[in-house]
Parts: structure tokens; sequence; C-alpha cells
């Protein structure tokens, strides 16, 4: 390569299965217009993915989930 | 035998970047412990990180025969010329000619240092014109602010061509309707505008007349001590609460045909919402940004160097004309700063 173009500059791993579900789930779920918290979980709750830890999402379940994946 | 001079233009001024203003360089991760070269502003720089990780630059020329320190030894603040072990601080003086103790080398400045800062991912360089003390202060916009309610990722880049090709590119929001109509964001718009100038106090705004948060309607350009531009892009639905995408740019001459080019990319969001940004554009929308950047670098890298020499300009082309008479006036000035011997 004679330049610097490097696509990936942000993510810090490849996507992993689950991941790229739940980003499917949630760009969904914002194109149906849902961009509120409450609407969000219970979007994943009906459509799934589940989270990886816990039975159902919570509001308190997502944030901290999210907060985990967006700097993994 | 004497070597000829070449006469200095305003416009080679422009094509090796003004003086006295902060560059970005890289980002932060190009630079380690072991010392880097890096062409950059007409020169060759060498930069390193001390054992505090403060990076530092130089000229990277040895003062005594011009040999690149960049092959030397790191000395924690000091450099240590591979070829003959002179040792260079970061402040451009002589501390050490082992070959030659006492010779009047020694404690003379005869290197050029550059200051140095690390903000949003990049390091900073400010392109003095000698060695000073104490550079201006780094002024970012608010999108770019540590502290601000902002948050955004660095896209670093290399593109063929003068990097006033991009400069060019970002001061004409037209071409997001037709270049970037297959992308993901930049589907709207009319494909037809009237476009006028909004001075502000650090720069001026090119914008659409009557068409906001539709396309790329709007391009800022600033000096607030470097040289940036700014524009939003409307997300589509899918990209959730936070409203318009933001991009600053700011490019940086590498050499007359390769340009290093630097995308903040930014939105005003905080808690779920910027976690679930940060966590989407990882995973999936970094490469959709990518796609669209692309098509931008294929047809600037397609374009002939003299391309700008052969135009025929229109309306859409108003801020490109603005943009470029302020950087010839700018370089004007330095000319005869340089001229009168005190640049």
């Amino acid at each position: 390569m004679d330049r610097y173009l490097e696509p990936h500059q942000a993510r810090r791993h490849e996507p992993t299965q689950y991941e790229s579900l739940l980003g499917d789930a949630i760009e969904r779920a914002y194109a149906a217009g849902t961009h509120d918290l409450a609407g969000l979980v219970a979007y994943l709750n009906r459509t799934g993915p589940g989270p990886q830890e816990g039975e159902v999402w919570t509001e308190e379940v997502y944030k901290a989930q999210i907060a985990k994946l967006a700097e993994e | 035998m004497t070597t000829q001079q070449p006469i200095l233009t305003a416009d080679a001024i422009l094509e090796r970047g003004l003086k006295n203003l902060w560059y970005p360089i890289c980002p932060s991760h190009m630079i380690g412990r072991e010392p880097v070269s890096l062409r950059r502003l007409g020169k060759k720089l060498v930069f390193w990180r001390d054992q505090d990780n403060k990076v530092h630059a130089l000229d990277d020329h040895c003062p005594h025969r011009g040999a690149p320190l960049s092959k030397g030894i790191v000395m924690g603040d000091r450099i240590a010329c591979g070829y003959h072990g002179v040792q260079v601080r970061c402040d451009g003086t002589v501390t050490r000619v082992p070959g030659s103790p006492g010779c009047k080398l020694e404690g003379s400045r005869p290197t050029q240092a550059y200051h140095i800062v690390e903000r949003n991912d990049a390091v900073w360089l400010y392109n003095a014109t000698e060695n000073i003390d104490t550079p201006p202060p780094l002024v970012l916009p608010a999108e770019l602010d540590a502290d601000g309610e902002f948050s955004s990722f660095l896209c670093y880049t290399e593109w063929k061509g003068d990097y006033r090709y991009v400069l060019d590119n970002v001061m004409d929001p037209m071409h997001g309707t037709y270049l970037h109509k297959q992308s993901h964001s930049m589907a709207e718009g009319d494909n037809t505008a009237a476009f006028r100038i909004r001075d502000t106090d650090r720069g001026f705004v090119f914008e659409k007349e009557g068409q906001r948060d539709v396309n790329f309607d709007w391009t800022e350009w600033a000096d607030t001590g470097t040289h940036w531009m700014r524009l939003e892009i409307p997300y589509p639905k899918t990209g959730g609460p936070g409203g318009n995408f933001v991009i600053v740019g700011s490019y940086t001459p590498i050499s007359p045909t390769l340009a290093a080019v630097f995308h903040w990319r930014c939105r005003k969001l905080d808690g779920w919402q910027r976690d679930t940004w940060r966590f989407l554009y990882r995973n999936r929308l970094e490469a959709r940004h990518w796609a669209v950047l692309e098509q931008d670098r294929v047809m600037l890298e397609d374009m002939e160097p003299d391309a700008n020499q052969n135009e025929h300009l229109y309306q859409h082309d108003m801020g490109i004309v603005r943009l470029r008479r302020h950087l010839k006036n700018l370089a004007k000035a330095e000319l005869e700063r340089m001229q009168q011997g005190k640049a």
C-alpha cells in the first residue's frame, strides 16, 4: 500500500455474530421510528436478540450492556 | 558550486502549507517510543514519545551532516543520531557531540523543533517558521471539545493529489447530491440549488438557500489557530436519535502529490444514545461512512494535477472561489513577511 487507507479505524475486533444481530435489531427499531429507550427495550424483548447477561432487556440492563459494547 | 534558489511564490507556499498554524499530522497510534519519520508540510520530520508518553518532533535532519535522526536512538527527550551519536534535544538544542566534546555545535540550537499536542486521537504540530518557546493555543470546534456534548471518531486517510483538491471537495456541498446519491445518508435534496456565503467571526459558511437539514447543505470554513471545515449531514431514521451527523475536517499536505486527510465524525449525544451510536459506528456505520468517503477519494485521485487550471466555474463554486482567494491572500502575506525577513 502506497498510502494509508484503513477502512476500520474505530473497531477493536471483527464484529461478533451477537453484535451484528443486535445492531440489526437496533437499526430496525430506529427505522420504525422507535427512538426512546423504553420503546427500544420493548422492541428488543419482542424480536431479540436477548441480553447476553440476564433474561430480559430492561432499561438498566440495556444501558449497562450497550455501554460495554460501545467500548469493546 | 552554487545552487540556484527557486523563486518562492504564494502558490508554492500554499503547496507546502501555510506557516504558523496548527496542523493534524497523524493518528496518535502512529507514534510510539521508536522514532518515526513522516513527510509533512514540505519537510521530513521525526516524531517519538518520551517516557511520559509526550510526543516530540524535530526536523528529521541531524545538524551535523544531515543524516536522518529517525535512524537514531531515543534517549527520553533527546535523540542520538545513528550516524555519529550527536544528541539533539526535543527543543532543537545539541546537548552532546560524543566524537568531539566541547565543539561549538554543543549547546547550539540548530535544529528546528515543533510544538506538539494530542487532541481527538490525533497528533497536532505547530508549523512555526523558527524555534519558538510558546505556541498559540490550538482551538478546535465545539464538536471536538473533550468535555463537550459531542461524541466523535477520527477517520484518517491519505489521498493522492494536492490537499487543496480536498479543500475544494469539502467546500462543494452540491457534489453530495450527485456523487453520493448512492449512499446511506445523501439520497435526499433537490438536484439544483442556489448558494450564498455568510461571514462568521472565524471564517465563513457556504450554504444552500432555503434548504437545510436535507442533504449535505452547507460547509463552514474557519481559522482558530488551525484551519478546519465543518459540515452536517442528516442521518436516516436508522441512525437513531441525536440529529444530524457532523463532520469536522482538517487537511495537511504530505507532498504535492499526497494529502493527509482527517475527518472527525461527530454526533451530539449522551447516555445510552451515545453508547448505542458508538456501538453501531464500530459494528457497521464506519463501513458505510467509509464507502461514501471512498467515492470522494476515487474521484479526486483521478483528477489531473492541473485540473484546477482549466475550469469553468458556476454559482455552486462560489465557496471554492472564496476559499482559494482567502488562502492565496494568506500566502501572499506570508511571502511578504518572508521577503521582509520576519516570517
